[in-house]
């Protein structure tokens, strides 16, 4: 049996896109060298453009880990863990789970592994909670009375009891994900991924959601997590793989990665009357290395986050360019990096855009 | 209480196992299905509007004596129009509702969010498809004979063949009816939408099988392709059984052709679900809506 929960090499994944290459994406690439001629010239035969959504990932994830996979929207993620959990074939490259072969022993795999895809409409609504458990659990194979025993277990667990006769449409977003969370852990798999599993809860929902990942993780559980909330990412990871246009551009623990940009501080700003230009000015300052900007919910606001070596030092440059031309600095904080900083270091751009 | 995963799998693959499955599948289905009773209201009204149309063509095309009728018992050999008309239309209406609702409970399950959760199950995943159908099989008998009590009590049919007999017809008939429908399914993953495609089968069944003419009216050129369509066996083996008190002898050769095309649709059906499954790996079309 392998020493590693979840190994990948070099995954790559490619799908076949419709459209004009010129007009989209950025990773993309035709299937034939040339169009091949057609004998009837009205019908040219368009080469087959492919869409690269995961470009070569390579990870090793330890039994007992928690190993977060932060990116932004439509970096690659779920496709990663579409293919870890045999969703997917990968186009090339090699993944086992719990040393079985995604592609070879996908059957074995899916015994290995508990999946939360797609949160609550992953179960059935117009079925109880009890009722979609019930159900899971002869998907999986498991034996009638053992079955029964893990569903109230779960049941009490997950502190709906009382309502676990009701049909799901009647629960709320944290209650169903409790259920698609129990559904994953029916046959206590020593492998758990969450894709994006707090997606949707209110905080307090979200706040209990973590605390049940970390037990998990105390009972045994690897835990694979996808997510494009930094702070989860930060709190709950033991290691996170950074992820973007389909490349694992950066991988270590939290902290690990926090130091790799080299600074200590982050100047963050809240500006008023904010345009391009000022950006273009900033960029210009003698020792800022990265900016970021995007609009805070508050009207009118934008919130700026800079990069330098010597935070303090530009300070005088960043208040003097920001005050000009009717735009108003109205908050300024010294900060240590967080993982979006270590996004925008990476990549020149934040998660959220 | 812990989740403490277990070094060796709890899973016992087998026969039994899938077996289980499948019977989950049949259960949640069925819950599911009682859960939108408005299916019910269906049944009753459909037996009645869908003929009726047809059955009103007839008596006006009959002349206000009903002398017209004569023409059609010589083209048939039958002379209960009704009964005619009433067996024709609702296997038409069974395969109808078939490719409605086998046909798309995949794709059902695709846009509720929840087929990628029981393609993500160690279990057999032709039962997902398979275990649909039973449901709807048993919603489907419930359909005849509400059909054929409707026929008798308010249009007056007078059936007069062996119930067994009509029986035996329903059950040869279901390889080929559900067989198509699960190829329709696996069409329905792929192409995401086939309402074109039903429109399209329950059109050639319409016309080429005679639902409510005899297939001998068709232009000669026609008449050799009704030989392709198990539907065509079904409603005349059905007449026979059940409107002109034929034995088992006459309708044989009926249910034996019957026999082949559910073979050969139920291979269909799986080979097009299994082509379907693979190609859904590689495309990642199980996840798309």
């Amino acid at each position: 049996m392998s020493t590693w929960a979840i190994e990948a090499e070099n995954l790559v994944k490619k799908f076949p896109q419709r459209g004009n290459p010129a007009t989209q994406g950025n990773s993309k690439e035709s299937s034939d060298k040339k169009e091949k001629k057609s004998h009837w010239p009205r019908f040219k035969h368009k080469p087959k453009q492919l869409f690269t959504a995961v470009d070569g990932v390579s990870l090793q994830i330890e039994c007992g880990e928690i190993f977060g996979l932060l990116g932004p929207n439509g970096a690659g993620k779920s496709t990663t863990i579409r293919m870890l959990c045999t969703l997917l074939e990968p186009t090339s490259g090699t993944a086992r789970v719990n040393g079985f072969d995604i592609v070879k022993q996908a059957n074995e795999v899916r015994r290995n592994l508990g999946t939360v895809l797609a949160g609550e409409r992953s179960i059935y609504w117009k079925l109880s909670g009890r009722e979609n458990l019930e159900y899971f659990a002869a998907l999986y194979h498991i034996p009638p009375a053992i079955a029964k025993k893990r569903v109230e277990e779960l049941i009490e667990r997950m502190e709906i009891k009382d309502r676990a006769n009701e049909l799901v449409e009647k629960y709320s977003t944290g209650m169903r994900q409790r259920i698609a969370i129990s559904k994953a852990l029916l046959a206590r798999p020593p492998i758990l991924l969450l894709d994006e599993p707090t997606l949707g809860l209110d905080p307090q929902a979200a706040r209990n959601l973590r605390e049940l990942i970390v037990d998990l993780q105390k009972e045994g559980h690897t835990i694979l997590l996808t997510t494009h909330y930094m702070e989860e990412a930060d709190l709950l990871s033991d290691r996170i793989g950074i992820i973007d246009t389909g490349k694992i551009i950066a991988l270590d623990t939290p902290d690990g990665l926090k130091q790799r940009i080299g600074q200590s501080e982050v100047v963050k700003l809240e500006v008023s009357g904010w345009y391009e230009k000022i950006g273009e000015q900033l960029r210009q300052l003698n020792g800022v290395e990265n900016l970021s900007a995007h609009k805070a919910d508050t009207d009118g606001v934008w919130e700026v986050s800079l990069h330098s070596a010597d935070s303090r030092a530009i300070l005088p440059g960043v208040v003097e360019t920001v005050n000009h031309n009717g735009t108003h600095l109205l908050n300024m904080n010294i900060v240590r990096p967080s993982l979006e900083d270590v996004f925008i270091n990476l990549t020149g751009k934040a998660l959220r855009d | 209480m812990t989740t403490q995963p277990f070094t060796r799998s709890l899973a016992n693959p087998g026969a039994g196992a899938d077996l289980r499955s499948l019977l989950a599948v049949v259960r949640k289905e069925w819950l599911i299905f009682v859960r939108y009773p408005s299916w019910i209201i269906a049944l009753f009204i459909w037996p009645i509007i869908f003929p009726l149309g047809y059955i009103l063509t007839a008596r006006a095309l009959s002349g206000v004596d009903g002398s017209g009728l004569a023409q059609f018992q010589a083209n048939t050999g039958l002379s209960d129009y009704i009964g005619y008309i009433a067996i024709g239309t609702t296997i038409w209406m069974w395969q109808n509702i078939v490719l409605w609702n086998v046909g798309f409970s995949l794709r059902n399950e695709q846009l509720r969010g929840t087929l990628e959760s029981n393609w993500l199950s160690p279990t057999w995943r032709f039962a997902h498809l398979l275990g649909s159908s039973f449901p709807q099989l048993f919603s489907m008998f419930i359909f005849l004979t509400i059909s054929a009590l409707e026929y008798i009590f308010l249009f007056g049919v007078n059936f007069q063949g062996s119930l067994w007999l009509a029986l035996l017809v329903v059950l040869t008939a279901i390889p080929s009816i559900y067989g198509l429908g699960f190829a329709f399914a696996s069409l329905v993953i792929t192409a995401k939408e086939a309402n074109a495609f039903v429109f399209l089968v329950r059109g050639i069944v319409m016309i080429f099988c005679g639902i409510t003419f005899p297939i001998s009216l068709l232009p000669t050129w026609m008449q050799p392709l009704t030989n392709w369509l198990p539907q065509t066996y079904i409603i005349r083996a059905m007449r026979s059984a059940t409107l002109s008190n034929a034995g088992l002898d006459a309708i044989s050769h009926d249910l034996g052709m019957l026999l082949v095309f559910g073979l050969l649709w139920l291979t269909v059906g799986y080979v097009a679900f299994n082509w379907m499954e693979r190609r859904a790996r590689q495309t990642g079309a199980i996840g798309q809506y």
